[in-house]
């Protein structure tokens, strides 16, 4: 009998919508993660760079949500029990994220003394996202020790 | 009460247990007397199995590259492994070009401005810090400079470590120059030499054994590039901590924790001692509480977040058989003993576990398939 309560299984659509948005709106930090690294912001005008880097991130993202409208039809019919590898990519851009928009508070001079309470914040946020959208989407629960 | 009579099947057994020590004793004896002969023979064995090894860890990394090139269209090998190994090359190469001269820039600011300072720390501030109280301090270097232990121990050391790193780094450099071309033609007829190699083993155990081998290759493979990962994504994230927190040399350091993540556990605390210890000299801003706060929380998130995800449970050891397997793997095999313990316990488990199975299958009754009647 199929159980009255069953999970949704979602498409590779759902999916790479998700993770899609979620490159975009974690993409400046996590370039400015990679200037903060290497010292870039010394040599460029750090304000400049990120103004070029928004108006990039926004035709990308008209772009990308384009492509994936365009192949809508073709992703809804692919389905995955588990998105395993695209559930450690999303954790990875969400941790260098995290430390971009750290970055970012201080190239916008916000003052350095509060940097780890922006740090925790952000983090909690991030966190209670990932579980929700893990458990809801990405089958979090299956990749638990059987 | 009557003393039960030993069974001839027991005795038989017993016998046989005997004999096989005996002669195990004997061809170790024998092994023993041919020493020379003996080493002779490893050191061939060892000068193909290093590059031949280093290769197969990097076909573990760089295939399933290939294969998702294959899928997608991008053939035929030649073209696709021309791909992955332009990319690879050019990783390594940007990695080089980019990192090295942060490294070169801090290692040398830090022996012109801070190493003075921690040499001065060492000989005459540590005295008054010292944890134990003066009188101790002044006893403990009464003793080093009366019995001149530092530099017997310097005397003593310094030519055994030449030797052993000279020993080391020929091999490995020779597996370094090697590697490349091996690696080629390992990924360029990487099924063919799988069926090669399945076509030695005789054809009753053709199947086992293939399912053995494909097992292993996955453990092994899962922990290569899952720790690949980690120490990049680990090392990345500490050294924009350091940075955050205002602590000087934060690349080096960062560096330092990205690559001793490979050891699990003393990994840890090796990468977090020398920033707290330069932390705790250097005085200012950021304390050593805090270096040590950043690590402990790095190692909490990396061990209970990135980790079980990244490696999904295939290496889910007892961190005592981890330990144990680093203790003696790393007197086996020095440092690629350290480096390689958790994969190599790993693999005994499969080993293990894989023979346990079959075990029981051959125990099943046949045709019954293991489930019960009703």
């Amino acid at each position: 009998m199929i159980p009255a309560k069953r999970s949704k299984i979602h498409s590779e659509f759902e999916i790479r919508m998700i993770l899609f948005y979620a490159t975009m709106l974690l993409l400046i930090p996590n370039v400015l993660v990679v200037t903060y690294l290497f010292d870039i912001d010394q040599r460029v005008d750090i304000i400049e760079f990120i103004f070029w880097l928004l108006i990039g991130t926004l035709a990308l993202s008209a772009i990308g949500t384009a492509i994936l409208f365009m192949r809508r039809d073709f992703l809804k019919r692919r389905v995955k029990p588990t998105y395993r590898g695209e559930f450690i990519y999303l954790l990875f851009i969400s941790a260098f994220g995290l430390l971009g928009i750290a970055v970012l508070y201080d190239y916008l001079g916000g003052n350095r003394q509060y940097i780890a309470n922006v740090l925790i914040v952000v983090f909690a946020l991030m966190l209670y996202i990932l579980i929700m959208l893990g458990r809801r989407y990405f089958k979090f629960e299956y990749m638990g020790k059987k | 009460m009557k003393k039960k009579p030993v069974s001839d099947e027991r005795l038989n057994r017993v016998i046989r247990y005997l004999a096989i020590a005996l002669l195990t004793l004997a061809v170790v004896f024998m092994a023993v007397q041919f020493s020379d002969v003996w080493n002779w023979i490893i050191a061939a064995f060892k000068a193909v199995i290093v590059p031949v090894a280093l290769a197969w860890i990097f076909a573990l990394i760089m295939f399933p590259l290939i294969r998702y090139l294959e899928k997608k269209g991008i053939g035929p090998r030649g073209l696709s492994l021309a791909i992955v190994f332009v990319i690879t090359v050019g990783i390594i190469f940007a990695l080089f070009y980019f990192v090295t001269p942060f490294l070169v820039t801090e290692i040398t600011n830090f022996f012109n401005d801070d190493f003075q300072t921690i040499l001065t720390y060492l000989t005459t501030d540590l005295r008054d810090d010292f944890i134990l109280g003066t009188d101790i301090y002044d006893r403990i270097y009464d003793y080093v400079t009366e019995t001149d232990l530092l530099n017997t121990w310097l005397d003593e050391t310094m030519p055994n470590l030449l030797t052993s790193l000279s020993s080391f780094m020929l091999p490995l450099l020779t597996a370094i120059a090697i590697m490349p071309i091996l690696l080629l033609y390992y990924l360029l007829d990487y099924e063919m030499i799988g069926e090669r190699l399945r076509s030695i083993i005789p054809q009753r155990h053709e199947k086992r054994v293939a399912e053995l081998g494909s097992r292993l290759n996955q453990t092994v493979g899962a922990y290569i590039r899952g720790q690949l990962l980690l120490m990049l994504a680990i090392g990345t994230v500490a050294t924009i901590v350091y940075k955050l927190i205002g602590l000087k040399y934060y690349f080096v350091f960062g560096v330092l924790v990205g690559l001793t993540n490979i050891i699990p556990y003393f990994g840890t605390i090796l990468a977090a001692v020398p920033p707290i210890v330069y932390s705790f000299i250097a005085g200012g801003s950021p304390g050593p509480l805090l270096v040590l706060l950043v690590n402990v929380v790095l190692q909490f998130i990396e061990g209970n977040i990135f980790q079980p995800i990244i490696m999904a449970h295939q290496l889910e050891m007892h961190p005592l058989v981890i330990i144990i397997s680093i203790l003696f793997f790393g007197s086996l095999f020095g440092a690629l003993g350290v480096i390689f313990a958790s994969p190599i316990a790993a693999s005994i488990r499969v080993f293990y576990t894989f023979f346990k199975e079959q075990r029981q299958l051959s125990l099943q009754p046949e045709g019954g398939g293991g489930e019960k009647s009703p």
